[in-house]
């Protein structure tokens, strides 16, 4: 097979761009959470913030991958690597981490929140102990998605001076070698796919129990 | 005590007030009931006594404090507060929900764990079974007891209670509201009640406040609601059957009289005499044990009696075996007995013994009287 000779005979460079790919992704997910899970926290307490926020999210996210990684690079602090390419990654993060958290912590059912606060309970303890862990699946199901979408978008970082897997995809490109095409995307679906999985199991950990009982068992 | 003085909310972007210049005094220990039709304001006056709403203007006094000086959060610590959703937490178990406000507290493990099975027992949950399992575990009715146990978890003088029972099957409701009268006569918590149906504020009431389109139409105990509504709206609130309705608030015991006559079987010849002797216009025959089955009236004896047969005077008594209620039993249910044994007597019972007789002339009397009270 000459798409695993391709890799027996490259394995020091696909070594080289994997670490690369996988810290690139590692910090744009760590920046996003930081960031974002606030922010989708923050805008529920006003409808009018929360629309602009998501409005700008969405109009982020419209834009293609290609476009925003050369924008940034215009932009004189962010220049030609990895700043720019972390900027881009966290902006697209911004519409499935802010909307799910939003949405995870809205929905929980006003009678909870009511009661709670009948009880005494102030706004931070309602939302550590309350709304935070009810909207943890909702939560999860959007870091998922920003996980693997920023493992698959983290390829075109490429371009804009990158060394990572997407260099198998590009490269191939302009020398058209299948082989290097074809591992560099099966790599990169292998990591995605990978983590994906990892994170389903920590998931599970995470939700709380009581979500997950149900009556008779 | 609870006193609303003037107390007005207007809501954001309404013109029309959803309370309009409130005034009622609760006094300590009892239970008054909020009732109207929906929407007349009742869970707005109820969430602006815990500072869940802010009153537009008017003052609102709990022990003659003004609720304002009090920090929201800490006021409602020592409130307990009960809706009709229960709003229990879904990842918590029983358990942790009641212990919600002891927490709060800062109280130590072990009293909150002690204090939660004492609230179990206390609602009728056996702890062993209940407190670890999830709220999505319960059915309804348990649901909504483990919302009043939360809401007694720190034993607050103060309860406020919208709609609580509302939500369960009729029969699970009016055993919650049985188990709540019999807690409450113990507790004497001061309580408000939130409800719609009019029947259960009648039922759970010490007093009743009467609300329509934010106002207070009147405030009473059910008797004098009953007895004296205010208008032509409050009439019609109660319905026609207002009578009826007042004679859910009394006993059999308030009005039943001495048996006078007591027989056996072996003195039924004779029995027109012995009534006669006891001028008693009812004889309750009594088997070999004492226990009763049965009376007689003066016109089943037909005034002389002595010619009707034993065994056909037998017959009549033992048809009224079901004719008997317990001291307990509300005037409303004796009537109905009365009507459907066709009689207008009713034998008293004291769990199995005979207590006395109760008549349909003294509920009838009883009726007008308080009418014109
Ligand atoms: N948060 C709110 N914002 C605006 N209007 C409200 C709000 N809550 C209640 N209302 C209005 O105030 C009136 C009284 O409501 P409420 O106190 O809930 O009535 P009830 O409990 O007697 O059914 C209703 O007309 C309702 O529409
Ligand atoms: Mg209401």
């Amino acid at each position: 097979m000459n798409y695993i000779r391709f890799i027996q005979d490259n394995i020091p460079l696909i070594l080289e761009y994997t670490k690369a790919h996988f810290s690139l992704v590692l910090w744009a997910v760590l920046i996003s959470l930081v960031l974002w899970v606030p922010v989708g926290v923050l805008i529920t307490r006003s409808e009018k913030w929360a629309n602009r926020v998501l409005g700008i999210a969405n109009t982020i996210f419209c834009i293609p991958s290609l476009s925003l990684f050369a924008v940034m690079v215009t932009i004189p602090f962010l220049g030609l690597g990895r700043r720019s390419a972390l900027v881009a990654l966290v902006l697209y993060a911004m519409m499935p981490l802010v909307r799910n958290v939003y949405q995870g912590v809205k929905v929980v059912d006003k009678s909870v929140i009511e009661a709670a606060r009948g009880m005494g309970m102030n706004y931070w303890r309602i939302l550590w102990e309350i709304q935070l862990p009810l909207a943890t699946p909702v939560i999860f199901a959007g870091f998922r998605i920003t996980v693997v979408m920023t493992t698959g978008i983290a390829a075109i970082a490429t371009y804009i001076g990158e060394r990572n897997l997407g260099r198998l995809i590009s490269e191939g490109l302009t020398r058209f070698n299948i082989e290097m095409i074809v591992d560099g995307a099966l790599l990169i679906a292998f990591i995605a796919i990978a983590l994906d999985t990892m994170l389903g199991a920590l998931e599970k950990k995470i939700v709380p129990r009581g979500l997950r009982v149900h009556r008779g068992h | 005590m609870i006193e609303l003085r003037e107390v007005t909310k207007v809501y954001k972007g309404q013109t029309v007030p959803a309370v309009d210049r409130l005034s009622l005094k609760i006094p300590e220990g009892e239970t008054c009931v909020f009732v109207g039709p929906s929407g007349c304001g009742k869970s707005t006056t109820l969430r602006m006594i815990n500072r869940m709403i802010e009153p537009t203007s008017g003052t609102i006094l709990i022990n003659n404090k003004d609720i304002r000086e009090s920090d929201p959060d800490r006021l409602r610590m020592g409130i307990g507060y009960v809706i009709q959703q229960i709003g229990l937490l879904p990842h918590r178990t029983v358990a942790e929900n009641i212990a919600i406000v002891p927490r709060l507290y800062g109280w130590p493990k072990e009293k909150i764990r002690k204090r939660v099975d004492e609230l179990l027992e206390l609602i009728g949950l056996d702890p062993e079974t209940t407190r670890d399992k999830y709220p999505s575990q319960l059915s309804g009715g348990q649901m909504q007891r483990v919302g009043v146990a939360r809401a007694m978890a720190v034993d607050p003088p103060i309860m406020l209670m919208d709609e609580p029972f509302g939500a369960v099957d009729p029969i699970a409701r009016n055993y919650l509201q049985d188990e709540f009268l019999r807690l409450q006569r113990e507790m004497r918590k001061t309580i408000c009640f939130v409800t719609h149906d009019i029947n259960e504020a009648i039922k759970m009431g010490d007093r009743i406040a009467i609300f329509n389109k934010g106002r207070l139409v009147q405030y009473g105990t059910p008797h004098e609601i009953l007895t004296r509504p205010a208008n032509e709206f409050v009439s019609d609130f109660i319905g026609y059957d207002r009578v009826v309705k007042k004679l859910g608030l009394y006993r059999v015991a308030d009005l039943a009289g001495p048996a006078g006559c007591v027989a056996r079987e072996g003195e039924l010849p004779e029995i027109g005499r012995l009534m006669r002797e006891k001028e008693s216009d009812v004889a309750f025959l009594v088997d070999a044990h004492g226990r009763p089955c049965g009376f007689l009236t003066t016109e089943d004896i037909g005034g002389m009696g002595d010619e009707i047969s034993p065994q056909s005077l037998m017959q009549k008594a033992l048809g009224r075996r079901g004719a008997f209620a317990q001291r307990e039993m509300v005037l409303r249910d004796a009537l109905s007995l009365m009507l459907e044994y066709d009689t207008e007597y009713l034998g008293v019972l004291n769990g199995g013994d005979l207590a006395g007789v109760i008549t349909l002339s003294a509920i009838r009397k009883h009726s007008c009287r308080k009418e014109g009270e």
